[in-house]
C-alpha cells in the first residue's frame, strides 16, 4: 500500500467534513485492497458446483425412470453413479477447497501486509460438512422417483441431508468474511436452490400453492420445472461465476494500475 | 421570548481525545477494514515514520482499542495490529458525533455567531 495523502501527518487544523472525506476515501482504498481476493475462492466454489454433475447418472438428458439414494451424497435427489464416489467427492474436495483458498490468503496476506478472516469461511464449511457425516450416519432408505411412498414429515428435513449445505453455508461465511453482498447473495441462492431442490420430490418440484397463485388462485397438483442436475447446478453457481468475473477483473486492474 | 427549552449537548462534547486525533482515527479506519493489518503497511498507509506510529498505537493499545500481535514471518519478526470491539464502537461512535456535528455547522445560521454569554 501507498501514502497518498498527508492529511495523517499535517499539523493544520482540518474541517470536520474534511476528515470525514479523507476517512472515507481511506476506507474504501483499504477495502478495496482487502477484499480484492475474494474472487478465487468464489471462482472454486462455482467449479467445484460445476464439477459435481459428473456425479449424476443423467445430468442434462431426460430420462424416464430413476433410483435416489438417501442421503443425496451426489447433492441433489437424482440418480447418481455411485453413492461412494458421490461421497468421497465432498468429502476430498472441499477440506482441498479449504486447504488452496488458506494458501491463496496466506500469500496475499505477505503481499500486502492485510488479513481477512478466512478462518470463518474454513470452520464453517468443515463443520457443516462434519455435522451432516454425523447426522447422516443412519441406515440408507430407498425414495420412490415420484415421492408417493414417502413419509413426508420427515423426508423435508431428510432432504436437507446434502453436501450442497455445507458449501452454501460456507459461502455465506465467506460473504461475511470479505464484507460483500454479492456472496450473500450467492449464498442465499444457493441456500433457496437446495432447500427447493432437496426438500421435495421429484427434482425440479413445484409445489401446487405456486401453482394455484400463478394460475389466480385455483387449485392444482403442483407442477414440475423440466430441468436436470447440471442445469440446476450451472443455476447455482451462475451468481458465484459472475462475482468471481467481475471481481477477477477489477483485481487484476488493481494489480496493474 | 426566549426558548427556554433545554438545548442537546453540542456533538463535540461527544468527540473522544484518544480517538479523535487524526492520525489515531486513520489507524482505526485502516484495522476496521481488515482483520488484522501489518504494522509496516499500516506505516506507508498512514506516511508515517515508525516512532510516531509506535507512540499512536501505544496510546491506543493502553486504551484496550487494539491489539498488537508479535510473531515471526519466516525467521523476521513481523507486528501485527487487529482492533478491538471496543476500538470498533469507539471508531463508529466518533464518526457519528463528527457527522452530527457536520449536519450542525451545515444547519446553523450564517450570520449568527455563537456567543458563551
Amino acid at each position: 500500500m501507498s501514502s497518498t495523502d498527508d492529511v495523517w501527518t499535517s499539523d493544520d487544523d482540518v474541517r470536520p467534513e474534511e476528515t470525514l472525506a479523507e476517512l472515507d476515501r481511506l476506507r474504501t482504498r483499504t477495502r478495496t485492497r482487502t477484499h480484492s481476493g475474494a474472487w478465487l475462492p468464489a471462482a472454486l466454489v462455482a467449479l467445484l458446483l460445476l464439477a459435481s454433475s459428473a456425479l449424476y447418472r443423467a445430468p442434462f438428458a431426460q430420462i424416464n425412470s430413476l433410483t435416489i439414494d438417501h442421503p443425496y451424497w451426489a447433492g441433489l435427489p437424482d440418480e447418481q453413479r455411485h453413492p461412494v464416489l458421490s461421497y468421497a467427492f465432498w468429502f476430498v474436495a472441499i477440506p482441498l477447497l479449504v486447504v488452496v483458498t488458506a494458501a491463496w490468503y496466506a500469500r496475499r496476506a505477505r503481499q500486502l501486509g492485510v488479513r481477512v478472516a478466512w478462518p470463518v469461511f474454513a470452520a464453517t464449511g468443515l463443520g457443516v460438512l462434519l455435522l451432516l457425516a454425523i447426522v447422516a450416519a443412519v441406515p440408507k432408505t430407498k425414495l420412490g422417483s415420484d415421492g408417493m411412498t414417502a413419509d413426508l414429515p420427515t423426508w423435508w428435513w431428510q432432504g436437507l441431508l446434502t453436501p450442497l449445505l455445507p458449501v452454501a453455508a460456507a459461502v455465506l461465511a465467506l460473504a461475511w468474511a470479505e464484507r460483500s453482498p454479492g456472496l450473500a447473495a450467492s449464498g442465499l441462492w444457493i441456500t433457496l436452490l437446495t432447500v427447493w431442490l432437496c426438500g421435495t420430490l421429484p427434482l425440479g418440484h413445484i409445489p401446487s400453492l405456486v401453482i394455484g397463485l400463478m394460475d389466480g388462485g385455483t387449485s392444482s397438483y403442483g407442477g414440475q420445472l423440466a430441468l436436470r442436475p447440471g442445469h440446476y447446478l450451472g443455476l447455482m453457481a451462475l451468481p458465484l461465476v459472475v462475482f468471481a468475473v467481475v471481481r477477477g477483473a477489477r483485481a487484476w486492474r488493481l494489480h496493474h494500475a | 421570548m426566549p426558548d427556554r427549552r433545554p438545548r442537546p449537548p453540542h456533538p463535540a462534547l461527544a468527540l473522544d481525545d484518544t480517538v479523535h486525533q487524526r492520525v489515531r482515527l486513520g489507524i482505526l479506519t485502516v484495522l476496521s477494514e481488515t482483520r488484522e493489518c501489518k504494522f509496516g503497511t499500516l506505516r506507508d498507509e498512514l506516511g508515517l515514520t515508525d516512532g510516531n506510529l509506535n507512540r499512536h498505537l501505544r496510546i491506543l493499545e493502553q486504551a484496550d482499542l487494539l491489539q498488537v500481535i508479535k510473531g515471526y514471518e519466516g525467521r523476521r519478526p513481523c507486528t501485527w495490529l487487529r482492533l478491538t470491539r471496543q476500538g470498533r464502537t469507539a471508531l463508529r461512535a466518533e464518526v457519528a458525533a463528527l457527522e452530527q456535528l457536520v449536519e450542525r455547522l451545515r444547519n446553523a445560521p450564517a450570520e449568527e455567531p455563537e456567543t458563551d454569554t
